[in-house]
């Protein structure tokens, strides 16, 4: 990736960081749109696995901050989206809109559920209810607009696979 | 290259184990100390670190999170505050409504308390809606059971709505003065000028603007705008004195023995929620002055004029019969006198001649001082003179 597409894509990660902070917020929606996964599967996909983990990392560590009651959880779930982002970019940056909604869905499922058994949020049916009617509505919102994303970002960001 | 790739993958696989024991190590973190009662008594490292990060990197983050929140804070109580002016306007509405159909009731029950029997209340249901046209009909709901019949009026506060068309046993179907076929006879105030109401052919300024037409009004009388049209009572269909509207103006038409002119109905038909319809009972013996109160006023100041008029009368046959009386007797008593005069016995006396005695009759004794003195006169004159002249032969 040369400095052009690397420019690019912490531009379009950093808009699609802000605007977890503000539109997010705005909808309110209870099946919210997860930004920060977005974020981090279109960084991951140019990074070695090794730097996508860090990456992920970082980005958990930004949210974690601001959950200090399952501090450690996003960061755990996110270094392990972004390192296995990585490790299927060829997967998920095939040219089928289809499947990369799909692999976006899985990694905010994968993220939630990472999130749910180790930060301790919730218990018993509460956790059932959150794993599978919340956090799949909340992954399928997420790529709806991780879809849309991409597709308004094709032309600009440069795809390489490895 | 075998062997860079493998120390990628595995300098890859570290950093993730190094990731995952950071993450570890930050969810190992102990947390802030708390009371039994949930309090916190001092920051753990956890916390610490949150706050660190909260104040330097995430910083902004967090401020454009707490910009979003305020707007969705302004955005949610901004919505409140329109449910609640929505629910206050409605109710104002409601309110509104419920205050124009009070005042309709109000005065309904001032009719029906005015013409006291002989009618039936109803509610008018519309068969359209105000703007979907021309109404012409409602339906009632009340029916032959309740007594009332076809071509009985129907009558609202203000007024003639119209008349009955069919009567069902549990409803009835009204026309109003809108339908083709409505006609009523009409005067005007003065119970001088006559003519026929009919519906106008077209409607005037749109919306409410029902009006309608007084035909056949001589060419002598001339009705001012404004001037109040009631119902004639001829024909027998409405009783006299119900309020059909009042003059707009004087339309030109080819007739010319007759003038015509445009009428604003007094009713609405599109804001009539309840009526009265009369019995036929009723109609028959009117319903007296209920509505107008001109022709109250007019009625009475003639019936006054007719009385007074009818008093004068009596009063001067009184007085002329009085006065023939006083003359009768003055006669009667110079006769007397002469006959006793001359030596011939005088007529017998009678009373007051039967002029005098049906006027006596007729009026009653403090109106009537005047035969009664003259009578009481004659008889004196008649007498004095007899006693006065007996010892002198």
């Amino acid at each position: 990736m040369n400095w052009t597409g690397a420019a690019r894509t912490i531009l379009v990660c950093a808009i699609l960081i802000v605007l977890h902070y503000t539109l997010r917020p705005l909808l309110a929606w209870r099946a919210s749109i997860d930004f920060i996964i977005v974020a981090l599967l279109l960084g991951a996909v140019r990074l070695r696995p090794g730097a996508a983990a860090v990456y992920g990392l970082a980005l958990g560590l930004v949210s974690d901050s601001l959950a200090v009651s399952s501090f450690g959880a996003a960061a755990l779930g996110m270094s392990i989206v972004g390192f296995g982002a990585s490790w299927l970019k060829a997967v998920f940056f095939a040219d089928n809109l289809a499947l990369n909604g799909f692999f976006l869905f899985l990694a905010k499922w994968v993220f939630d559920l990472i999130v749910l058994l180790v930060g301790h949020r919730a218990h018993g049916a509460e956790i059932a209810m959150q794993l599978f009617v919340w956090s799949p509505l909340s992954a399928a919102v997420t790529a709806v607009a991780g879809v849309i994303a991409l597709s308004l970002l094709k032309p600009l960001m440069e795809v390489r696979t490895a | 290259m075998a062997t860079a790739a493998r120390s990628s993958s595995r300098a890859d696989a570290a950093l993730l184990v190094g990731c995952v024991v950071v993450s570890f190590i930050a969810i190992a973190l102990p947390g802030a100390e708390r009371t039994a009662d949930g309090a916190v008594t001092s920051e753990g490292p956890r916390e610490a670190v949150a706050g660190a990060l909260r104040r330097t990197i995430v910083a902004p983050l967090v401020g454009l999170q707490r910009g979003s929140e305020r707007w969705r804070s302004a955005w949610t109580a901004g919505e409140r505050q329109q449910l609640v002016i929505d629910s206050l306007s409605m109710r104002a509405t409601r309110l509104q409504a419920l205050q124009v159909e009070n005042d309709q009731l109000r005065k309904l029950m001032g009719l029906g308390t005015r013409l006291e029997w002989g009618f039936v209340p109803a509610e008018a249901l519309h068969s359209t809606t105000p703007n979907d046209g021309l109404v012409t009909t409602l339906t009632l709901t009340a029916g032959s059971t309740a007594g009332v019949a076809r071509y009985s009026p129907v009558v609202a506060a203000d007024g003639l709505v119209g008349t009955i068309r069919n009567a069902d046993p549990t409803m009835s179907i009204a026309i109003l003065y809108t339908d083709p076929d409505f006609r009523a006879s009409a005067m005007a105030a003065d119970g001088n000028s006559f003519g026929i109401v009919y519906p106008h052919a077209a409607r005037v300024g749109g919306g409410d603007s029902y009006m309608l037409e007084l035909r056949g009004v001589p060419t002598r009388v001339n009705l001012k705008p404004g001037s109040v049209i009631y119902t004639s009572g001829l024909g027998g269909t409405f009783p006299r004195g119900i309020t059909i509207g009042s003059i707009v103006q004087e339309l030109k038409t080819a007739e010319v023995w007759t003038r015509t002119y445009l009428v604003r109905p007094a009713v609405s038909p599109s804001r009539v929620t309840f009526v009265l319809i009369l019995s036929p009972q009723r109609v028959t013996q009117g319903t007296g002055n209920i509505w107008g109160a001109t022709v109250n006023a007019d009625s009475a100041t003639k019936r006054i004029a007719a009385a007074g008029d009818s008093l004068a009368k009596q009063a001067a046959v009184l007085q002329a019969q009085a006065r023939q009386a006083a003359l009768d007797s003055m006669k009667r008593a110079t006769i007397d006198s002469v006959r006793r005069s001359l030596g011939a016995p005088p007529l017998s006396i009678a009373p007051t001649d039967s002029a005098g005695r049906g006027a006596q009759r007729a009026a009653p004794a403090s109106a009537q001082p005047g035969p009664r003195r003259d009578s009481t006169r004659a008889r004196r004159d008649t007498l004095r003179p007899d006693t006065t002249r007996k010892p002198r032969p």
